[in-house]
């Protein structure tokens, strides 16, 4: 299990340099001159020849590769032209809010995805499977700025239970961050009433985000646990008197499982890119939103360095789904 | 009074085609003590019928007309909640694939004492503590005979062999002391060795336990050495009942007549439908397949060295048939797959009418292996489910030749008379055939080409004992008028018997004994060859004849 764990680790640092050099090649074939835009529109041609020194974009591509994969190994991300601060602290600041968001949605994605799917195996083909079935379907159909505006537009606006965007109230003094998720730390403060103010806030966009996760959650389990509770065993463990409870919530639900965790990888980098998205459109104070509006004021290297960062979450998500098939197959762990 | 009595028992299936009779009025009644076997081949009901005795019968299942009674107890129509009283309790089940039966991701540990747990549950009784149920799982292993029980205790299932787990299955069985245990084909997926082995456990506990049991096969042997009496199912019905002596040596009906007669006797000289092919070609070589120093070894992930197959040298005659025998893990199937270059060797040459193909080019290769073909143990899983017979037959002309669509047709239909089938089937999926004749198609298919070789890997073991022998007879007779050679791949000694001229003996990879066919089965040199004849004999039908 542990060369298992290491190994995969290994793989781990492996992708990393491989996103990193694709981020590189990418940035590099996009139109303009970088130096340029920098340099801003009035600048002479000497002003842009030193930011080009200055920057080491006048070295050949191959150096320029060398030196960014240093400053990277170094965790340098380059500076923001528009904030002049460094890349990776600013990523560092917006990451969390959007970890947050990512973890409720997700969380919601499997709480009630996992158990519905169940379900939906469990009595095929009854009502409860069909209403899960256009549940889904709708799901992965609408698209997330349109169905978070409805939501706003219901929710906030004509029946204003909740608050239409942001993290927290600007009069609401935000509790010491030890983690930066703004949940956990208020509950660490013992700040009860900022919990349930973020608590608040958070429910319309991680409703949003995990939707479409929540959806094809539901239907992998279903379909996988439809196949295993066809199979032998299951007639097997029936056969010896376990109860049927014990059968679907046990011995089947463990067993579907195993491909329902690779679908929550993979949702997990998924929801990571559409936080571009769903913040923009909640006004959520996270990467996404950071990397949008870097964008738009051709801010490029907070781009690139939202990007790793993705890059960098999703695998870790990933290698801890591998992690965890093999804690629930034994046939795995040898391997 | 009985145990068990089943009183004109009638289920019907209900299918999207409508309600299917699968039992059609099933009178069977069962002694405490007694040992009843029920013969019959796939799709005669066996398992439909003992499944209904423990309440697991098909979901659409509905009993039209009668009843089965356990002590004195109607339980035709339990409720679940009656029925867990029941259950792996008083009547207990075992079944036919040991791998698929547990469930892979506890270990056995686990699974037994979850049992006993819910058998305790249904008890009234509370559970009792962990640290008891563990010792008496570890009692229930060392009783099927087991070794070191405490450490097996924390393994999985894929750690065992198939033999150990279905001993595991056994144990499992005999958690709740049961009165009755239903046997369903339980050595069908085993060794010979193994399943000998399986049968005394089985009988041994008999005798122990004072059970009850019910045992289906389509292994008549195997019904032979456990059941005093026996029953035979056909289409759904109970078509002979007596002592299994009786019905052995003098059956009555007419199915139970075919039946018996279909099984290859180990013990029987064969003879063979055809004489060799007379030497019409002039033969290049007088070995058609040379194999020199195969040699196959897998790497594990842990970087462990398995080897497959070792140093194994054979030379096969134009025209014959070539037995191979081992038991699974033996690398039988691994040397055929070898023979063919569908995996490639770790060393060593294979030489196919004279020319070596182990360094054949891949697209040399593939203009070769229109001579040599490959026919699957499963038919079932060997075609897809998703084209038709004719598409499947004619998939490798149309890869290997540049034949027009009219006479790829007319070739196609042309196959199916020599594999005789009807035409029409062209238009049929797989599923809408039974085994033996979809394993006609994939013979079809292999033969399409006019190869010269035909490596055959196990190509009767996943069907009925009626549909084998008529499949065995068939491959003879092709082999006589398309002037074929097989290597013939099987663990069924008798068959071997029946068809092969020369046959090899495999252990661990390695050839323990080659000679001609019948030299082995009469005068064998090696003690692994002995066993392996005795256990074949244990099951066969003719020792208890």
């Amino acid at each position: 299990m542990l060369t298992f764990a290491f190994r995969k680790v290994l793989t781990l640092v492996g992708t990393m340099i491989g996103i990193a050099a694709l981020t590189f090649v990418i940035t590099n074939v996009a139109p303009g001159d970088p130096a340029r835009l920098v340099a801003g529109p009035n600048a002479t041609e000497d002003m842009v020849a030193t930011i080009r020194t200055e920057y080491g974009l006048d070295k050949s591509l191959a150096e320029q590769f060398v030196v960014y994969m240093g400053d990277l190994a170094h965790g340098d991300l380059g500076t923001s032209i528009i904030t002049t601060r460094p890349v990776l602290e600013e990523v560092l600041r917006y990451a969390p809010a959007t970890l947050e968001l990512v973890f409720v949605a997700m969380g919601l994605g499997i709480v009630i995805g996992v158990p519905l799917g169940m379900l939906s195996a469990v009595y095929k083909d009854g009502p409860l499977d069909q209403v899960t079935r256009i549940f889904s379907i709708s799901g992965v159909a609408l698209p997330a700025f349109w169905f978070g505006i409805l939501l706003q537009l219901l929710f906030s606006v004509d029946l204003g239970w909740l608050p239409v965007s942001g993290r927290l109230p600007l009069v609401t003094r935000p509790p010491e961050a030890l983690t930066g998720l703004l949940l956990v730390d208020s509950l660490l403060a013992g700040q009860f009433s900022t919990f349930w103010v973020s608590f608040q806030h958070i429910i319309l966009p991680a409703i949003v985000l995990s939707f479409p996760c929540l959806a094809s959650i539901l239907r992998v389990n279903r379909a996988e646990m439809i196949e295993v509770l066809q199979s032998d065993y299951i007639v097997a463990a029936r056969a010896h008197g376990i109860s049927s409870f014990r059968i679907v919530a046990l011995y089947a639900l463990k067993n579907a499982l195993l491909p329902t965790l690779a679908m929550i990888g993979l949702r997990f980098g998924w929801m990571l890119g559409s936080t571009v998205l769903v913040e923009t459109v909640f006004d959520w104070p996270g990467i996404g939103l950071y990397a949008v509006s870097s964008a738009l004021s051709s801010d490029f290297k907070p781009v690139v360095g939202v990007t790793l960062m993705i890059g960098f979450f999703f695998i870790v998500a990933n290698t801890l789904v591998d992690l965890a098939y093999a804690w629930i197959d034994p046939r795995l762990r040898k391997a | 009074m009985s145990l068990l009595d089943i009183k004109d028992y009638r289920l019907d299936i209900d299918t999207f085609d409508g309600p299917v009779h699968v039992l059609k009025g099933i009178n069977l009644s069962i002694n405490r003590g007694d040992t009843l076997g029920i013969v019959g081949e796939s799709g005669s009901g066996k398992t439909v019928l003992v499944r209904s005795v423990l309440g697991i019968g098909p979901r659409n299942a509905r009993v039209i007309e009668g009843g089965i009674s356990f002590d004195g107890q109607n339980i035709t129509n339990l409720s679940e909640k009656e029925w867990a009283k029941i259950r792996g309790i008083r009547i207990s089940m075992i079944f036919q694939d040991p791998m698929t039966y547990l469930n892979p991701l506890f270990s056995i540990g686990r699974q037994i004492s979850d049992v006993i747990a819910a058998h305790e549950k249904a008890a009234g009784h509370g559970v009792s503590p962990k640290a008891a149920r563990r010792t008496r799982t570890e009692e229930l292993l060392d009783q099927v005979g087991l070794p070191n029980p405490a450490m097996l205790f924390s393994q999985y299932p894929h750690q065992l062999s198939g033999g150990m787990r279905q001993r595991v299955l056994i144990a499992m069985a005999l958690a709740g002391k049961p009165d009755i245990l239903i046997a369903d084909e339980p050595t069908t997926a085993l060794d010979v060795t193994v399943q000998a082995q399986v049968l005394d456990l089985i009988n041994s506990l008999v005798e122990k336990l004072n059970l009850t049991v019910i045992m289906i096969s389509h292994d008549i042997g195997a019904i032979a050495t456990v059941a005093r009496r026996c029953a035979v199912m056909y289409k759904g019905e109970i078509v002979e009942q007596g002592l299994t002596r009786d019905i052995l040596s003098n059956p009555q009906h007419d199915y139970t007549k075919r039946l018996l007669s279909a099984v290859p006797d180990i013990d029987a000289a064969p003879e063979r439908v055809a004489a060799r092919p007379a030497a019409s070609e002039p033969a290049k070589s007088r070995f058609l397949l040379e194999a020199v120093d195969l040699k196959k070894v897998y790497r594990s992930q842990s970087g462990e060295d398995f080897t497959a197959v070792n140093s194994l040298s054979l030379s096969v005659r134009t025209g014959e048939i070539f037995g191979v025998v081992g038991e699974s893990g033996s690398g039988k199937s691994t040397l055929a797959r070898m023979l063919l270059r569908l995996i490639d060797p770790t060393s060593g040459d294979v030489i196919f009418d004279g020319q070596n193909i182990s360094g054949l080019s891949e697209k040399a290769l593939r203009a070769m292996r229109r001579h040599m073909q490959f026919v699957f143990q499963n038919p079932h899983s060997a075609l897809n489910g998703r084209h038709t017979i004719g598409d499947a037959i004619g998939e490798p002309l149309r890869l290997q030749t540049k034949m027009g669509r009219r006479e790829i047709e007319a070739r196609i239909e042309a196959l199916l008379d020599i594999v005789q089938l009807p035409r029409l089937f062209k238009y049929r999926y797989p599923h809408e055939l039974s085994g033996g004749q979809k394993q006609r198609v994939c013979i079809a298919r292999a033969i399409a080409l006019n190869p010269r070789l035909l490596v055959l890997d196990e190509p009767t073991s996943a069907l009925d004992i009626s549909v084998q022998a008529q499949v065995l007879e068939f491959l003879q007779q092709l082999r006589a008028e398309m002037n074929l050679t097989y290597v013939f791949i099987s663990h069924n000694l008798a068959v071997i018997r029946q068809i092969c001229d020369r046959t090899i003996v495999m252990k661990h990879g390695e050839i323990v004994e080659q000679g001609e066919t019948e030299q082995i089965f009469l005068h064998p040199r090696e003690n692994y060859t002995r066993t392996l004849i005795e256990s074949g004999r244990k099951t066969s039908q003719a020792a208890d004849l």
